[in-house]
């Protein structure tokens, strides 16, 4: 059956041009119809006399997105995961079988699927615009590609280049694309259409092309041959460092590759691949990976706000207050984006930190030739500042990030709205103080909100949009829109100690020392969380936000929440022995002046008081002590405090906050996969054993008589 | 009440200045112009869509940004549709920047200008030399390996003595001396002593010590790349420790034996730059702006290229007729310290019935330029002068003065220009 918006044009010198612009839909990508109107169409040119064929997109910056991803994520069963690859790898089988030439012309987004029809196809012509990029990522997904890609890829441009794409689920842009020999030609997108069917008229008649990627030199020769070992070694090296062994399908296409390059038996070929596709497209990992992808996703065409009327303004100038680590990050991430920026602070000496902090992420840039020197002169040149107000008379918003105190904050917020525009905008990147009590600093509360990044600001994907109780829809909406901006996830969150990332890690942070206090070892409460998947171990962390910074939050957390956040003596103990944690190079663990962490600093126990470590806990026991800890809390957050709507808005912002394990799905998807019931016995448990603050929340309890799960509640 | 077409100067703003070779040595031209231009539109609260044009002076023109307005402009934050051209009149091209704004928004052409001048005299670079460009030349054209060879045989020693640009650029290219040695024939027309010269010297440096927080106030500091950890906040040039005998002590820098030139009394090499926004009068009360100033008027005019320094002298007559006022109305005179002997030639100079009939055709003396309004804040001595800079630097010094006092209404800004030319602009004090 046709579908619409698909169509083969004959032209009049022999050429076919197979036009891609699916009706309906933003992208082009590979759903069941489209696969089989392709398998239709493509049955029929087998007998077709044209010279050749020319494959393009009509869509604006897309090329073909991949497959349809919800046809994947319900599959369930091996067999009909394997049925699923091996009906594309058959359909888009016959573009190679095709009885001419056929040439891809790609402009923009080129990704799995889409990357596998390429690479099946005689010819690649690609366009040097930026948004062109060619690639497979489904490995980010928990899958391996599975429509010919691990067996094609590697012939077309090597296995060392092939492994770099498949295992990391990388895209290239032209240049690359162009040096690895994945594309023959790059060209303007005005002369895309012309080459190709130039380059068809060129090769019609000389029969199919027989390409099979040639390494150049006598080292790269052995390695793409019979040294080849070398290369797959290293790689599962590598993937197996990167993965820490909780993802499994760089490993699985690894195997893939490994199996079938230089197999002459294509169908055989594939075959592995479609039963490795299979062994990994039903894991729990993989839909938990594409269960974030579609979080992600939503958060892109979200506004933070329910009314759809409500538009963001445009921010064009902001301002930051305070030139510390977090205004100096914020200030470079805005300037990074386009945004020109105007720091303030007490004296040249703290503004310089924010320069110095800009020049030196794109400086690492410009090492790495990902920048020129020219952008980031013109970069740099966003960014600007001053001990004055010079500059915020054309502020559309300022983001304060000045020392956390309510009395000093509400003074500067008002003294700052003075200089700005009447209508602007003023966002706090508090991370403890109260988004409504600091409001009362401002004279249009409506217009203030919390924008809390989470350092490294570069790095973290994350933004907690805090409303205060009069945060405006539009106010909202525009530090929702301005997050994306600049290249993060926002989630809202409605005001309260804490908001939603710190109240969950605190108990879990809190539990740890616990931990110790009963005679853990730091480094295997540490290492139990790692292989959790945590990305550092809890102790790590605390050195990481520093130990001051805990206590501080901690003491707020226990007047807040009362009893159930009491921190643990050692909190404050470990301050008075003079250890600040990464900041002052002593923690629990030793830094070196760059901040690398070096090995556990072996007087800890000694200068709290503490016995050697007896670890009179298992793995299952410390982990589900802080992890559930979390979950508690996270109960009361969502369910009793409405701090954010949706589970899923919990999972979002622990996974990008606190890189709680992805393949998990997230704290609430991984409570599901526990069942409330198991979770509540497992507290009281704990509330008997260890102490009455793991008592399971009342609502949690309410949860775990009919075994509910959040994500069908929340 | 001013006509609608007045042109009024908004706001300036300037890096601190720092001798050539000192602090701001890594920092390129257009960097230092950005810094100040970026501030002056902070400062401002500026609508950079308002902007018709950017003018900037600058002699030394890097061949990394040979427009180097356009480099300045773009990299603060001016929008790309707006036009840039640099100006080049010598040691005037940051006055010249200005006027040109002044004519076009005096003939309705335009109501927003940013001008001023970027100079680093630091970067100015060495060049090879003729006869070793011909030879690489040669080389690139020659075919063949042994073609090559054989003219590598033909290289000399000599090929490595390098053009300095800098020097080049202080020698007066028609009579082919040296800015100092003009000075030095000043210094001699008027026999005017070493000591006077030195005691001049010294109250710049006394001056522009004293006035250390005034000059504050119209500087922005610059944080150095690529690094950005320093920041250079003041000028570097002035010295509160200086002695009249320290000065005594140098020796003659051009004329060894009978000079009194040196380095003491003359002005540094310098790095800095300075940016000024000017506007219509009825652009900047649409705007809600109160300026400082007005420009009345400005002039320039040639004079010996020997005797350059008495510039001032020749383009400030012109200046005051097309203002309509005399040297008494001007109660505060900027005039730019190339060397302290010039400096005094065109006070004698000023003052000369004599030098009035011979040199200026007019019947009588311009009239007196008396110490106590004359670089009231110290001058290039101690403060320094980059080239391209100067001229809105002293625009700039004047008209916050200006804003200082209640008494001053007028002001003038002057300087000579290296190949024999004045410059001279009157202000008007506005807020």
């Amino acid at each position: 059956m046709a579908v619409e918006g698909i169509n083969v044009i004959e032209r009049e010198d022999g050429v076919a041009v197979l036009e891609l612009d699916l009706a309906g839909e933003k992208v082009n990508k590979f759903s069941t119809p489209v696969m089989q109107y392709f398998d239709e169409m493509l049955e029929k040119m087998m007998s077709a006399k044209y010279k050749g064929l020319v494959v393009i997109s009509r869509k604006p910056k897309i090329f073909i997105a991949g497959a349809d991803i919800n046809e994947i994520k319900d599959i369930v069963e091996p067999a009909d995961a394997k049925q699923k690859a091996a009906e594309g790898q058959r359909i888009l089988s016959k573009f190679e079988d095709l009885p001419f030439p056929v040439v891809v012309a790609i402009h923009g987004a080129c990704m799995g699927g889409g990357c596998e029809m390429a690479l099946a196809c005689d010819y690649r012509i690609c366009t040097d615009d930026k948004s062109t990029r060619i690639g497979l990522p489904e490995v980010q997904l928990g899958i391996i590609p599975g429509f010919g890609g691990c067996v094609r890829l590697p012939r077309v441009v090597g296995i060392q280049a092939a492994l770099d794409i498949i295992l990391a689920g990388k895209a290239v842009d032209s240049r690359k694309a162009k040096k690895i020999g994945l594309v023959d030609d790059v060209v303007p997108q005005s002369m895309l259409e012309e080459a190709a069917i130039k380059k068809v008229l060129e090769v019609a008649g000389k029969g199919k092309r027989k390409k099979k990627f040639q390494a150049k030199g006598f080292v790269p020769g052995l390695l793409e041959g019979p040294a080849k070992f070398v290369v797959f070694n290293q790689a599962e090296k590598m993937v197996k460092k990167n993965t820490k062994g909780h993802y499994p399908a760089p490993l699985k296409a690894l195997e893939a590759v490994k199996k079938t390059y230089g197999m002459s038996n294509r169908e055989k070929a594939l075959d592995i691949e479609a039963s490795l596709f299979s062994e990994v497209a039903i894991t729990d990992i993989s839909k938990n990976l594409i269960h974030i992808f579609f979080m992600t996703e939503s958060i892109k065409k979200q506004t933070g706000v329910h009314d759809k009327e409500v538009k963001p303004r445009s921010i064009k100038h902001m301002g930051v207050l305070g030139a510390g680590t977090m205004g100096g990050g914020i200030a470079q991430l805005g300037a990074d984006k386009g945004i020109e920026v105007r720091v303030k602070d007490l004296n040249n000496d703290a503004l310089s930190k924010a320069f110095v902090a800009a020049a030196s992420i794109w400086e690492k840039k410009l090492k790495r030739r990902r920048m020129t020197k020219f952008e980031f002169k013109e970069k740099m040149g966003r960014v600007s500042g001053g001990t004055d107000y010079a500059g915020f008379g054309r502020m559309d918003l300022v983001v304060e990030a000045i020392v956390e105190d309510m009395k000093i904050k509400q003074s500067v917020i008002g003294e700052t709205a003075k200089h700005m525009p009447e209508d602007a905008i003023i966002a706090t990147n508090t991370s403890s103080l109260s988004v409504t009590e600091m409001a009362k600093g401002h004279p249009k509360p409506e217009n203030f909100g919390g924008m809390h990044f989470f350092n490294p600001v570069h790095k973290m994907p994350l933004v907690e949009v805090i409303r205060g109780e009069k945060t405006s829809d539009e106010t909202t909406a525009t530090i929702f829109d301005l997050s994306k901006k600049m290249g993060k996830f926002p989630v809202v969150v409605k005001d309260g100690p804490g908001f939603l990332v710190n109240r969950l890690l605190l108990p879990y942070l809190n539990e740890a020392m616990y931990l110790l206090e009963e005679g853990m070892s730091i480094e295997e409460v540490d290492k139990y969380y790692l292989k959790f998947g945590m990305p550092m171990g809890p102790f790590h962390l605390i050195d990481e936000v520093g130990i001051d910074v805990s206590v501080k939050v901690a003491k707020i957390f226990h007047e807040a929440f009362g009893d159930r956040a009491k921190p643990s003596p050692l909190m404050s103990k470990i301050m008075e022995t003079g250890r600040l944690g990464k900041k002052n190079q002593k923690g629990f663990y030793l830094y070196d002046e760059k901040g690398k962490k070096l090995e556990l600093d072996q007087n800890v126990y000694k200068d709290l008081g503490l016995n050697t470590p007896t670890n009179p806990y298992n793995a299952e026991v410390c982990v589900n002590r802080g992890i559930f800890a979390m979950l508690n809390e996270a109960v009361r957050a969502l369910v009793d405090d409405k701090i954010v709507e949706k589970a899923e808005e919990v999972d979002l912002a622990m996974i990008m906050g606190t890189g709680f394990p992805p393949f998990k799905g997230g704290l609430m998807k991984y409570a599901d996969s526990i069942g409330t019931r198991k979770i509540t016995d497992e507290l009281s448990r704990f509330a008997d054993d260890v102490g009455p603050r793991f008592k399971p929340a009342e609502s949690l309890m309410k949860m775990a008589d009919g075994d509910e799960k959040f994500y069908d509640k929340f | 009440m001013g006509n609608p077409r007045d042109v009024v100067i908004v706001e300036g703003v300037r890096t601190p200045f720092a001798k050539a070779g000192t602090k701001l040595a890594e920092v390129h031209a257009s960097e230092l112009g950005k810094v100040a231009l970026t501030e002056l539109i902070a400062k401002t609260d500026l609508d950079v869509n308002q902007v018709d044009e950017v003018i900037i002076g600058n002699t030394g023109t890097p061949s990394d940004a040979v427009n180097i307005s356009r480099v300045v402009a773009l990299n603060s934050g001016v929008p790309q549709n707006v036009s840039a051209f640099t100006v080049h009149r010598n040691c005037a091209s940051a006055l010249e920047s200005i006027a040109s704004g002044y004519e076009r928004i005096k003939s309705g052409t335009a109501d927003v200008i940013l001008a001023g001048g970027t100079e680093s005299m630091s970067q100015m670079p060495l060049v090879f030399n003729k006869g070793f460009t011909d030879f690489m030349m040669n080389l690139q054209k020659a075919r063949t390996t042994g073609a090559k060879l054989s003219l590598l045989t033909e290289f000399k020693l000599k090929f490595l003595k390098p053009r300095i640009t800098l020097m080049e650029g202080l020698t007066d290219p028609f009579v082919g001396i040296n800015m100092g040695q003009t000075a030095e024939n000043i210094a001699k027309d008027f026999a005017i002593s070493r000591l006077r010269q030195d005691e001049f010297a010294l109250r710049s440096h006394q001056r522009a010590t004293a006035a250390h927080d005034k000059l504050a106030q119209e500087m922005t500091p610059v944080f150095l790349p690529p690094k950005y950890k320093k920041v250079v906040e003041e000028d570097v040039g002035p010295r509160a420790e200086q002695t009249i005998e320290a000065l005594q002590k140098l020796r003659p820098f051009f004329d060894k034996k009978y000079g009194s030139i040196t380095a003491g009394n003359s002005c540094p090499i310098t790095d800095g730059a300075a940016m000024m926004l000017l506007m219509s009068r009825e652009k900047a009360e649409s705007l809600g702006y109160n300026p400082i100033a007005s420009i009345k008027s400005y002039a320039f005019a040639g004079c010996e290229p020997s005797r350059m320094g008495l510039g001032p002298v020749h383009s400030t007559p012109v200046a005051l007729k097309r203002a309509g006022l005399e040297l008494k109305d001007m109660g505060l005179v900027e005039l730019n310290e190339a060397f302290a002997a010039q400096v005094i030639g065109c006070q004698e100079a000023f003052a000369s019935d004599k030098y009035a009939q011979e040199k200026l055709g007019l019947s009588k003396a311009v009239g007196q330029v008396s110490d106590d309004i004359l670089n009231v804040n110290g001058g290039a001595i101690a403060l320094g002068h980059p080239v391209g800079t100067t001229g809105t630097r002293l625009v700039l010094t004047l008209m916050k003065e200006m804003q200082r006092r209640s008494d001053v209404q007028f002001g003038l800004a002057t300087l000579c220009i290296g190949g024999g030319q004045g410059g001279s602009m009157i202000i008007e004090k506005e807020a």
